[in-house]
């Protein structure tokens, strides 16, 4: 908790000032936005529900017309059981009941700024994150150029994390067998013997080209690249890997390459007054892992102020290379995969079904006139989204997970000033 | 090897090379083709590839927590009323 009030400090810092900014500047036009959001996710279970709220409060100032500055913070209130401890139909060890409760906060502070001229924009951010057992610091840098009357615009953008994340304190010499998992997280990042910090560093670049086609049509392009490169598992889960019982910490290869192409498409259709979307993105890394995802969606204005989006989406990966569900059994449907395992259910192959629906209502002060005599205009949207997890492979000792049922709720409400 | 034989049925290269072709080719014939007076529906927000809206910012944040994948999603980007 100490970490996190040493992190709170900053960003207030930053919104006040971005907020002394804005009220001093004089109102001719909207040199400012203020967005406060909320999200709550809910994976009802028997034995491992988990809650997390996720508070977001985002200020945007532009002191010139060419340049536009930015804070944002945010936090991730987790609550909830999770079992520590994976294995299989032929583990022989009661994994349910492993199942712990735990709390935590992650928060994260985000500042940047953007630059934009004619025909080009440039910006930077740096973010740092912290959690009890983890800690990000991360920049962000992208550029963007329109062509062709706007009509095609070009986006690159590099991200680069170097984060690190608390594990207990075995020697790189030591075999991976015999690693013990975190039951904890006192005395991470500190002083403490039995801790260890262990780096991760992250790269992301990606490409991005937008083409309008038609006044109605327009697609857009991306193409990412990520390198993962240090302690890539879980630090507090277990892997039975021995027919008696031995567990040992989850052990993943230490680098990862991941890439991503997403094409997606945007029609409004004139005669139904509604926007279409859709959306396919293709997926594939280093592990082996190849997911795709499809999505479609309809948008429509119900009233002039009042839109609503509805959405469907259908996601579907296989495993990674080394998953097994059961590392103590035999070839070919449960035993060990190479020197690596792990009881990560987002390795395993799965698929996954969401319908969802946004409501957005706008409301805009006439010209020379203020919204609740502040806002230049006043932005409340309210989501919902059910997401259904199939687990084609995973089990907890032998017995499917009940938690792959999940609820979002999302609330935000943007003024701009 | 001759240009040519590169887009024969069957060459390992032939679709890697056929779409960045096919996308200047798109590109070039999409050329100016939206004139900014007609760019009234672009400029709806509705219109615009910007992942950025609070719902669909905390959705990307479960999923990805929840699926092996990531990247390849949107960025801002689309209909500009700009001009």
């Amino acid at each position: 908790m100490r970490a996190a009030r040493r992190a709170g400090a900053p960003i207030w810092l930053v919104l006040t000032w971005l907020f002394a900014l804005v009220i001093a500047m004089p109102a001719r036009a909207q040199v400012a936005s203020l967005e406060v959001s909320s999200a709550l996710f809910v994976e009802p279970s028997a034995t491992s529900q988990l809650t997390v709220i996720n508070p977001t409060a985002t200020l945007a100032a532009s002191p010139a017309s060419w340049l536009t500055l930015r804070g944002n913070y945010e936090a991730d209130i987790v609550s909830g059981a999770s079992e520590s401890l994976k294995g299989g139909r032929l583990s022989n060890v009661d994994v349910v009941t492993s199942a712990t409760k735990f709390a935590d906060t992650r928060q994260a502070v985000t500042g940047g700024f953007t630059v934009t001229r004619a025909a080009t924009h440039l910006g930077a951010s740096y973010t740092y994150g912290t959690e009890h057992d983890y800690r990000s610091n991360a920049f962000a840098v992208n550029a963007g150029a329109d062509f062709l009357q706007k009509n095609t615009q070009i986006e690159l953008s590099y991200g680069r994390g170097f984060d690190q994340v608390c594990t207990t304190a075995y020697r790189a010499a030591d075999a991976p067998s015999s690693r013990l998992a975190l039951d904890n997280s006192h005395g991470c990042f500190t002083s403490d013997v039995r801790r260890a910090a262990r780096d991760i560093s992250l790269d992301n670049l990606q490409v991005a080209w937008t083409q309008t086609w038609t006044p109605v049509f327009a697609t857009q392009m991306v193409v990412s690249a990520a390198l993962q490169h240090g302690f890539l598992g879980n630090p507090y889960r277990s892997v039975v890997i021995a027919p008696a019982g031995d567990q040992a910490l989850e052990n993943h290869p230490d680098n990862r390459g991941r890439g991503a192409l997403g094409g997606r498409g945007k029609y409004y259709a004139r005669g139904l007054r509604t926007t279409f979307s859709a959306n396919v993105r293709l997926y594939r890394d280093t592990w082996a892992i190849w997911g795709q995802t499809y999505e479609l969606d309809g948008e429509r204005y119900l009233l002039p102020w009042l839109r609503v989006l509805l959405r469907g989406r259908y996601y579907t990966q296989t495993g990674a290379l080394f998953w097994s569900d059961d590392y103590t059994g035999g070839e070919p449907a449960t035993g060990p995969r190479g020197q690596y395992w792990s009881g990560d259910r987002e390795l395993s192959p799965l698929s996954s079904y969401l319908v969802g629906m946004r409501g957005l209502a706008t409301c805009e002060g006439h010209p020379g006139a203020r919204v609740a005599s502040l806002f230049t205009s006043l932005d409340v949207s309210l989501g919902f989204d059910l997401l259904k997890t199939d687990l084609h492979d995973f089990t907890l000792g032998g017995r499917k997970p009940d938690d792959t049922l999940a609820l979002l709720w999302s609330l935000a409400v943007s003024g701009g000033f | 090897m001759r240009i040519s034989k590169l887009f024969r049925l069957g060459h390992p290269l032939r679709g890697f090379l056929s779409l960045p072709i096919a996308c200047a080719a798109l590109t070039s014939a999409g050329c100016a083709t939206v004139r900014p007076e007609q760019r009234a529906v672009l400029a709806d927000p509705s219109m615009q590839f910007d992942a950025q809206t609070a719902d669909q910012t905390a959705l990307e944040h479960a999923l990805d927590n929840r699926e092996g994948s990531t990247g390849g999603g949107s960025v801002r980007g689309g209909g500009c009323g700009c001009n």
